[in-house]
């Protein structure tokens, strides 16, 4: 690896653009401010649509948009170890010495983290969910994650609950585990120049309209708000199963003039949608952290959120009004917020959003994890075995047999095809005072040095 | 016959023949190197198909399907075989005029494609991703084509092997007019 490139990063998910959400940019910013850190990065994700195979985003980001079909919920079909092949590949082309996977619904990333650390790779994991315990889906997935965590070097969480949450599904030791939380692109979400008139309060929702992003609350809770304020009008954006509800709960109590029915919301007109609000109602039933608070709050908009997950961990007490999932409690947070909107300045509220959420600053801080993960020791086959058999009675057998499995079919892959005859790419440099961008090897970098 | 330019490669060979006067044609040429193992497993896999085949022919048993039509589809698959294994790829760049693509099969069968140099908008080098691997391939883009047409059909030849190819396609599109400026992305 050529020392001019400090770490040189794979990134993997099965969530990344041109879907939207808060995975896709946490991956999109992280990797762009990585970048102008001065160290290499690649994503590699399924394909979209017709976007398939490698494509350049700004910055010289490099993506790589794999043409397997998504399976479920925009993810690929779990095989285990159909993706070795091509993960090796993009590994040794790229030159990569650390694999960072992010979300753990991801089929993608953890089998991409499995294979990394079969070949000897340095690997990170981003959770960005938080998961029950008791249910069977729930359930499973833990066992996933566990297996897929035994072996990981370090582990990021996005909140402190998300912390205790992975850590107590995944059996990891806390040490191993750091909360990173994510940040907003302020000069994305800025506020209106002019400042709202307040005859009409506007109370703006942008999410998923699903179970898990509590449709069914809102449902409760607007007919309620709109009976005890007359001047109080919502604008809901977003889509979901659940948008038929909120129909019929504007049908039935007559709400048409009063509830603003959006449908799904571009990312680029989030803005644009929020700064037609002046209060911001999320009431998900369970959340990591949730961007779009962030997103609310430096475009000005006071907050009201349900108490759930990382969500108190998010905001300053002053920016955000939090309540209980459940109807009266929200309509009492929203009567408060309504309360405080007066004191409200959208200007000083951005200019603090700004200081607080920098994703350069998110970029330094998941740096040093990268650093202390490239300091672990390696570890033979044998060494690891250990600690899959530590999952389980049953499950920790099932896992070393998945990894022996792993490790032949690499051992197979290497005589196939030698790493030798896998090509290195050049790289893609950028000059940040010129607006060129140029292909370099590392030798025509370092005799140029 | 011009100068003689080779590149060697574990699997193939680059050739670049550039004739003088009075025809300028550059000709650039991939050859394949041949292997040892693929014939050999060919021939051992039909080899074991045949000999059972003859083994469950003259068994006392009654003769199975297999038996009868083993001779007959190891026979087929090494044609197959033959028919279908690349001896060499050719690019044949004539200034002004056009370029023409040539696959050698090992079997002496020749499949041509003529490019005019008018049609060409810009030769590409890009990177391929497949389910499995990931490769370099030469491509032109071409005017009032959706798709772009592949170089080289079979070979996936490396980086090195196609740069040279790349840039003497360039200058000859460039040449040609087809061409505004051709940078380092291909």
């Amino acid at each position: 690896m050529a020392d001019w490139r400090r770490h040189r990063i794979l990134m993997v998910s099965d969530f990344f653009y041109p879907n939207f959400g808060g995975v896709e940019s946490h991956i999109y910013y992280l990797s762009q401010c990585l970048l102008e850190l001065g160290h290499k990065v690649v994503v590699m994700t399924h394909a979209y649509a017709n976007r398939s195979g490698v494509r350049y985003m700004t910055g010289g980001l490099k993506v790589y948009y794999i043409p397997w079909k998504p399976f479920l919920m925009q993810n690929t079909l779990p095989t285990f170890y159909g993706t070795l092949p091509i993960i090796r590949n993009i590994l040794i082309r790229e030159k990569i010495s650390l694999v960072h996977g992010h979300q753990a619904f991801s089929t993608l990333c953890h089998e991409a983290l499995m294979h990394a650390r079969t070949m000897g790779y340095k690997v990170v994991f981003t959770d960005h969910s938080l998961y029950g315990f008791a249910d069977i889906g729930s359930i499973h997935m833990n066992k996933v994650l566990q297996f897929t965590l035994a072996d990981v070097s370090q582990a990021i969480c996005v909140s402190h609950t998300s912390k205790e949450n992975t850590v107590l599904r995944s059996g990891l030791p806390p040490a191993k585990v750091f909360v990173i939380p994510n940040a907003v692109d302020t000069a994305m979400f800025t506020p209106a120049p002019e400042r709202l008139k307040s005859d009409e309060i506007v109370i703006v929702v942008i999410s998923r309209l699903v179970y898990r992003k509590g449709a069914d609350l809102l449902v409760e809770v607007i007919p309620e708000v709109c009976r005890l304020f007359p001047q109080v009008r919502f604008i809901v954006g977003g889509d979901g199963p659940k948008r038929v509800r909120l129909e019929e709960m504007r049908e039935k109590h007559s709400l048409q003039d009063r509830v603003e029915m959006l449908g799904a919301v571009p990312h680029a007109r989030v803005r644009s949608v929020l700064i037609s609000g002046h209060i911001f109602l999320n009431s998900s039933l369970t959340e990591a952290f949730c961007i779009a608070i962030l997103e609310a709050a430096s475009c000005g908009l006071l907050t009201v959120s349900t108490r759930v997950g990382g969500v108190p961990e998010v905001l300053p007490d002053d920016m955000v009004v939090l309540a209980e999932p459940d109807p009266v409690d929200m309509v009492r947070a929203i009567k408060k917020a309504i309360a405080l909107l007066p004191r409200i300045d959208p200007q000083e509220m951005h200019a603090r959003m700004k200081k607080l959420y920098d994703w350069r600053d998110v970029a330094r801080r998941t740096e040093i994890v990268y650093d202390r993960a490239l300091k672990c020791s390696n570890q033979n086959l044998l060494d690891r075995l250990s600690r899959y058999l530590s999952c389980g009675s049953w499950a920790g057998k099932l896992f070393c047999l998945v990894m022996i499995i792993d490790f032949l079919f690499w051992c197979l892959l290497k005589l196939l095809q030698p790493a030798a005859d896998i090509e290195e790419v050049p790289d893609m440099v950028q000059f940040h005072h010129q607006d060129e961008e140029i292909l370099m090897d590392d030798s025509q970098h370092q005799s140029s040095r | 016959m011009g100068d003689k330019q080779s590149g060697v490669h574990a699997k193939y060979d680059y050739i670049h023949d550039q004739e003088s006067s009075p025809s300028p044609l550059d000709a650039h040429h991939v050859e394949v190197r041949r292997s040892g193992a693929k014939p050999v497993a060919a021939c051992f896999f039909a080899a074991l198909v045949s000999a059972y085949a003859f083994f469950a022919f003259y068994s006392k048993e009654k003769p199975n399907i297999l038996a009868v039509w083993g001779i007959p589809l190891g026979a087929l698959l090494m044609m197959k075989l033959c028919w279908r294994t690349v001896k060499k790829e050719s690019v044949l760049i004539m200034p002004t005029f056009g370029v023409q693509l040539e696959t050698h099969y090992r079997s002496g069968r020749i499949i041509r494609r003529f490019v005019p140099m008018g049609k060409i908008l810009k030769p590409v080098l890009q990177e391929c991703v497949t389910p499995v691997t990931c490769y370099w391939c030469l491509s032109l883009l071409l005017r009032d084509e959706e798709q772009l047409m592949l170089v080289f059909k079979e070979i996936r030849s490396p980086l090195k092997m196609l740069i040279p190819i790349w840039k003497a396609l360039c200058a000859a599109a460039d040449e040609g007019g087809g061409l505004e400026e051709c940078g380092p992305d291909g």
